[in-house]
């Protein structure tokens, strides 16, 4: 049926892999017919003992970032929130879009590891380990702003409904409630379901290993993994409860982050379709950063056999696809202001696009809705320059929808004698700033200490794991339909 | 993987229906007549009034336009996934979805009730003066909306619809059948690049259809979120109706060994992904962001259908369309077993009958927009009824099932029932679920 060429040390290896004959499945590990070398290509990474200098480089800017960090909130902590550019009406600015702006990034981890595994897309196979951790360090990240925004950070833990003898509760009908309940269980189910996914990696690294720190490390996050098929078996089971599980949850996180806004009155924030828009748009800025990061990371790592151009062009379809949802949702909003007749939102819609903030609206829509309708075109979608540059342009649109939405409509509400202006301060931008430098922290390291790509997953999908593989000349002469139509 | 069984037939018993059928067809074709002709007596004979009538036939219409919207949709996905595992079960979708080309024929009764200005009782817009004697303030708003809801545009915008709609669902299975004949990847690359405008033609063109035929209803009410619930609706019926024909294929002796319980397994799916949770979502977002603002303009759509008798509808239509088949159909073996897929398949069809009930049949009282007079309304409505067991929606709902259901018969018989030189044929037929 398929004509891949797998032979060993082919001559010139195959790069591209994004043709699409109907009918052919093209491969999705390129120039390896050994599962072996797929071992010792993702694991070579974590064994080396020198990183490439580029990892170094990344490193110590990161570790400069996330110092920026640190030394924002402390100031932040000893000095008070009105370190913040925030005034009444625009109370909340900077913080909320970076929370909502890292949630999003954290959704394509769970639809790559779930909602791609029902929908049996097998390529996800390269990408998910990357994107699931990407995941999880984004939803750190964002986890971190609402946690300094409350002003006073020693009590932070009021958020929870934990019983105290003062009878205090959060506020059950709050959305901001459901928030904590939502992103909390999304980093609980996100951070199971990729350890589990990492345990049979874990055990060959360990029973890889030379050094004795090595093997205990590894060795203990590997939890007893001998791959028996009882283990296996068990595994599996797990994996499929834990895909299941992880489904409504690409749903609900950023339907409940949308019903922060949604459930106000605020005209802007109060319109139907926030749930499915703002999820669509979580995906489209999660594969983005994907795509950002899965760029440089197989050039340096040496990945590209793995993550290879038909993941990334098949990344980018996805943003494409999303990229119009997105679109489709601001027209929505848009056609519906004016329909409405409701003054107010004629009004919120019109402040967007002409008012005080119409540069960030204006780059929102370019960024968002315009830059993605390049990946129409292949040649766009399997350069990779092109697709970084892209991607950092979503990245950036994606950061500016949240700003629009949360600031333009605060800063313009009912009363015209409250409306303000919000001016970020340096704060503001150095904790903005520097929380790239936590994301890229946590990313490097996971790059350097853990197999990058999930090893045994990407085996199951090389056409050597089809236990009737090799068989393939002898039954195609009785299994090709045009043949029986001739009997 | 386990090899499918050597007993799979291409030959032209297994996947064509030659003769048969044609007792199926006359017995729908007089079933449709019947039912139709003593629906129109109804307000003929005085029975009923005319524009209940009107309504309840664009309920019908609405519904039964929604089977082969579903199933354009699922064609042009497969499409656009270049899935592998569909292609025998892509011919049914693909002939359901050609019925847009005549479906439109439905539409012509309420095209001529709003160009002669007599459908003022449906669609309120269409008759300003009526609107400002009966309800002032809701007749003030509206007439902010007039650049759109006006009666050449509503008729442009439809015949759009129409065209799009035909364009597409005979587009597809024409490129399929050529593809059938010659066996070349020329029309199967044809498909695919086709599938993207027409997942984009096709989610605009519903949208705003949805907006125009069934938001308008009540034009003093919005919300963002309605065309993509109007999509729920199409994907519910479009699924389960893909489910039907082919079960009924299969129990006649027609695809057999080419359809497997793997593939009823993935459209079980399919319309436990789209009809139960996408649907219960997009309605649960819906109703509780307007809820919880409880903004005038916005409740008082959804306080009509919880006033009187309403809202039990709406309770049975939560349980029904959602909580029980989701219970129902979460495991895989009621997926996989064709008398249980084939009662799933059937009641969703009928539920997603029902949604469009929910959403056409009731008449906002104007009185109603305001929570600070909910209690009082409520009082004075305590006996309204939804009016379910009214002959007239029945007889419509069979009239114009059986009437699809003889067209669909008539196309099925003059076409393969499969795309047997598909180059994902293969694929298709050794398909497993793992």
């Amino acid at each position: 049926m398929t004509s891949i060429n797998l032979e060993p040390g082919v001559n010139r290896p195959i790069t591209d892999n994004t043709d699409d004959q109907p009918g052919v499945r093209q491969p999705l590990v390129l120039n390896m017919d050994r599962f072996n070398q797929v071992t010792q290509q993702v694991c070579q990474v974590a064994e080396a003992r020198r990183t490439p200098m580029a990892w170094y480089v990344c490193f110590a800017a990161a570790l400069g970032l996330m110092g920026l960090l640190g030394f924002c909130v402390l100031y932040l902590i000893v000095t008070g929130v009105g370190v913040w550019g925030l005034n009444n009406p625009v109370m909340w600015a900077y913080d909320i879009t970076n929370f909502v702006f890292w949630v999003g990034i954290g959704h394509a981890g769970t639809l790559i590891s779930a909602i791609l595994f029902l929908f049996r897309q097998k390529w996800r196979t390269g990408i998910n380990r990357f994107a699931e951790a990407m995941t999880i360090f984004a939803v750190i990240c964002a986890g971190l702003f609402p946690g300094i925004h409350v002003g006073r950070v020693w009590v932070v833990y009021w958020l929870f409904p934990l019983p105290n003898q003062m009878e205090m509760w959060p506020q059950f009908r709050s959305p901001l409630l459901w928030d904590v309940f939502a992103v909390g269980t999304y980093f609980t189910v996100s951070l199971l379901f990729w350890f589990t996914g990492l345990v049979p990696d874990l055990a060959t690294i360990r029973d890889r290993a030379k050094g004795k720190i090595q093997q205990v490390v590894y060795g203990a996050f590997a939890l007893g993994w001998r791959g028996s098929n009882r283990h296996w078996h068990r595994y599996e089971r797990a994996y499929l409860l834990l895909a299941a599980l992880s489904t409504p949850l690409v749903l609900s996180v950023h339907s409940v982050v949308s019903f922060d806004f949604a459930t106000s009155q605020l005209p802007g924030w109060h319109t139907t379709i926030f749930p499915p828009y703002f999820v669509a748009g979580a995906v489209f800025s999660g594969f983005a950063m994907v795509v950002t990061l899965a760029v440089p990371a197989r050039e340096i790592f040496g990945l590209k056999n793995l993550i290879t151009l038909r993941h990334l062009d098949n990344m980018n379809k996805v943003i494409l696809v999303t990229g119009c949802m997105v679109g489709y949702a601001y027209a929505m909003e848009f056609f519906i202001a004016w329909y409405s007749g409701a003054i107010y939102e004629k009004f919120a819609f019109l402040n967007r696009a002409f008012g005080q903030y119409w540069w960030a609206y204006f780059l929102m829509v370019s960024c968002n809705v315009i830059t993605p309708q390049l990946f129409w075109f292949k040649a766009l979608r399997t350069s990779i320059p092109m697709m970084f540059i892209l991607s950092l342009f979503v990245n950036v649109g994606m950061w500016f929808e949240r700003f629009v939405i949360i600031v333009s409509s605060l800063a313009n509400d009912f009363l015209p004698s409250s409306w303000d202006v919000f001016t970020p301060t340096w704060v503001d931008i150095g904790t903005f700033f520097g929380s790239f430098g936590l994301f890229m922290v946590l990313f490097l390291l996971f790059c350097r200490f853990v197999p990058m790509v999930a090893i045994a997953e990407v085996k199951a999908v090389m056409p050597q794991a089809d236990p009737h593989f090799g068989e393939d000349q002898h039954d195609e002469a009785h299994e090709s339909p045009a043949a029986e139509v001739r009997s | 993987m386990i090899h499918a069984p050597a007993t799979i037939s291409l030959d032209a018993r297994n996947i064509e229906l030659g003769a048969t059928g044609q007792l199926a067809r006359r017995v729908c074709f007089v079933v449709a007549f019947v039912c139709l002709l003593a629906a129109i007596l109804l307000p003929v004979t005085g029975v009923m009034k005319w524009p209940l009538f009107w309504r309840c036939w664009l309920q019908n219409w609405i519904f039964v336009l929604q089977i082969p919207l579903g199933a354009l949709f699922f064609v042009f996905i497969q499409h656009l996934t270049k899935a592998g595992w569909s292609t025998v079960i892509r011919r049914p979708a693909e002939v359901l979805a050609s019925n847009l080309n005549w479906l439109w024929i439905g539409f012509i009764p309420i095209a001529v009730l709003v160009l002669t200005g007599s459908a003022g009782k449906l669609l309120p817009w269409s008759d300003m003066a009526m609107l400002f004697e009966e309800a002032p303030a809701e007749a003030h708003l509206v007439e902010g909306k007039l650049a759109y809801l006006n009666v050449p545009f509503f008729m442009i915008r439809a015949v759009c619809y129409f065209a799009i709609w035909a364009f597409l669902g005979t587009w597809f299975l024409r490129a399929s059948i050529r593809q059938g004949r010659d066996g070349g990847l020329a029309s199967t690359r044809a498909m695919q690049k086709m599938a993207p405008p027409a997942a984009i033609l096709f989610g605009l063109s519903i949208t705003f259809a949805a907006f125009d035929w069934i938001m308008s209803l009540s034009p003093g009410w919005f919300s963002t979120m309605f065309g993509v619930y109007f999509f729920c609706g199409t994907a519910t019926c479009g699924f389960s109706t893909i489910i039907i024909v082919c079960l009924l294929l299969q129990r006649n002796g027609y695809l057999v060994n080419l359809i497997s319980r793997e593939h009823y397994q993935d459209m079980g799916k399919f319309l436990f992904a789209f009809g139960m949770i996408f649907w219960a979502y997009i309605g649960f977002s819906q109703y509780m962001l307007i809820w919880y603002a409880n903004i005038p303009e916005e409740t008082g759509w959804f306080l009509a259908r919880q006033l009187g008798d309403w809202g039990w509808l709406s309770i049975w239509l939560l349980f029904g369309h959602f909580c029980i088949p989701f219970v129902f159909l979460i495991s895989k073996h009621p997926k996989r077993d064709w008398k249980t897929l084939m009662l799933a398949a059937g009641w969703m069809l009928f539920f997603g009958w029902l949604d469009v009930y929910w959403l056409v049949m009731p008449t906002i009282p104007h009185d109603l927009a305001s929570f600070a007079t909910y209690d009082a309304a409520a009082e004075a409505y305590a006996s309204e009824k939804a009016g379910l067991l009214r002959p007239v929606n029945w007889l419509l709902m069979v009239g114009m099932l059986s009437l699809f259901a003889a067209v669909t018969i008539g196309r099925l018989r003059s076409h393969p029932l499969l795309c047997r030189k598909d180059p994902w044929l293969n694929n298709s037929l050794h398909f497993e679920n793992y």
